[in-house]
């Protein structure tokens, strides 16, 4: 495959250049946020609905998975 | 996308683990609506326009400036698995920003066991004394842009066996995995579960064995040669050749050495993009929502008004 300015160096291919900066990949490691161990931190945010959701209220002394991801737009 | 619909598909998997499931993003709540409606989606859908939530965790990729409208503002992504006193047990955050973790990664760490499902691609080998199975595991097993799967191989052994983990003295058989597959498929380093010291008093030597059902996992992902966002899938399927090298032995005999070849045909799945010109119309899988209107207003978010 070659390696033009639309291909990283893992292979993948996109629409964008590398160069862009929502294509940058951290040369190192990067925030990973709280870690193993810590309180999840609180937050109340509306979900799709337009419920208020406080998290640690919501999940009711259950487990949870937190996920944050880019978008759902694009 | 391909994420949040993988995590809606596995929504049963979470309810049985007794693990709620929330999702964080930067969109408007209108934009989560619609895309919620257009997949299906049952698990709450949180919006942070401001990305406050996503500072305030300091996940916000900082590689993206300010004036790169619309996508300043967007987290790191990755995934936080918590107890139930909210507790953070584990956390997901691939190296790659285009990886995603599959959803039974983090089911799995939260049961401990990796639980195969009866829909992921597999193959069998070995005999009665240890039966060896290789499998995709994680999203019924396709290849998709963007998860990464986890190739694993159990070792059944019948009770009284086990198998070594390194180092081994020499003249004894390691167990030893390696996955190929075609072009555009990443394999990662083994990921192995500890060991038990098995100590030989008369040598004064101390082994490192696996007993029981033991499972090794290599990740997988597939780059864009084999699933691109520009172009659809040249190849509906993959096949991962998987080479197990082991021996076992109880507590006074070995078994002789054996090199298993497994192969693992598995489906690859085309690019699952939102429904914006500049990527659709090229053979992927298109989601149904308008992203334009909600990209526009997004867009807009950004600029003074």
């Amino acid at each position: 495959m070659s390696r033009d300015e639309y291909t990283d160096e893992f292979g993948f291919v996109a629409p964008l250049k590398t160069t862009s900066n929502q294509r940058r990949i951290p040369d190192e490691g990067f925030s990973t946020g709280p870690e193993i161990g810590q309180r999840l931190p609180d937050f109340t945010l509306s979900d799709q609905r337009g419920r208020s959701i406080d998290l640690h209220a919501d999940r009711a002394d259950a487990k949870a998975a937190v996920v944050f991801f880019r978008s759902a737009v694009w | 996308m391909t994420q949040l619909g993988e995590l809606q598909d596995a929504l049963s998997k979470f309810r049985a683990a007794g693990i709620k499931l929330y999702a964080v993003s930067y969109d408007a709540p209108e934009a989560l609506a619609a895309f919620a409606a257009a997949r299906g989606i049952e698990f709450p859908l949180l919006s942070d326009p401001d990305s406050a939530v996503i500072r305030a965790f300091g996940i916000l990729n900082t590689l993206i400036q300010p004036e790169d409208i619309p996508f300043y503002g967007i987290p790191y992504p990755g995934t936080y698995l918590v107890d139930e006193a909210g507790i953070i047990r584990d956390k997901f955050f691939p190296r790659h920003l285009a990886n995603r973790s599959s959803a039974e990664t983090v089911i799995d760490s939260a049961l401990g066991a990796i639980l195969m499902g009866d829909d992921e691609p597999r193959a069998r080998g070995g005999d009665d004394a240890v039966r060896v199975t290789a499998f995709l595991h994680g999203g019924g097993g396709v290849l998709k842009s963007g998860p990464v799967r986890r190739l694993v191989v159990r070792f059944e052994l019948r009770e009284g066996l086990h198998i070594y983990g390194e180092p081994v003295p020499e003249g004894m058989v390691a167990t030893s995995i390696t996955v190929q597959g075609p072009d555009g498929l990443h394999v990662e380093a083994p990921v192995l579960p500890p060991t038990q010291p098995l100590v030989l008093a008369g040598l004064g030597v101390t082994l490192q064995v696996w007993s029981g059902t033991v499972d090794l996992v290599v990740p997988v992902w597939a780059d864009s040669r084999l699933v691109c966002v520009t172009r659809p899938v040249d190849v509906p399927s993959a096949t991962l050749d998987v080479t197990v090298r082991y021996q076992a032995c109880d507590d006074t005999t070995c078994l002789i050495p054996r090199t298993e070849r497994l192969h693992v045909t598995v489906p690859v799945e085309a690019h699952d993009v939102p429904n914006i010109d500049l990527l659709a119309k090229n053979g992927q899988k298109v989601t149904s929502m308008d992203s334009m209107t909600h990209l526009d207003t997004l867009v807009r978010r950004f600029l003074p008004s």
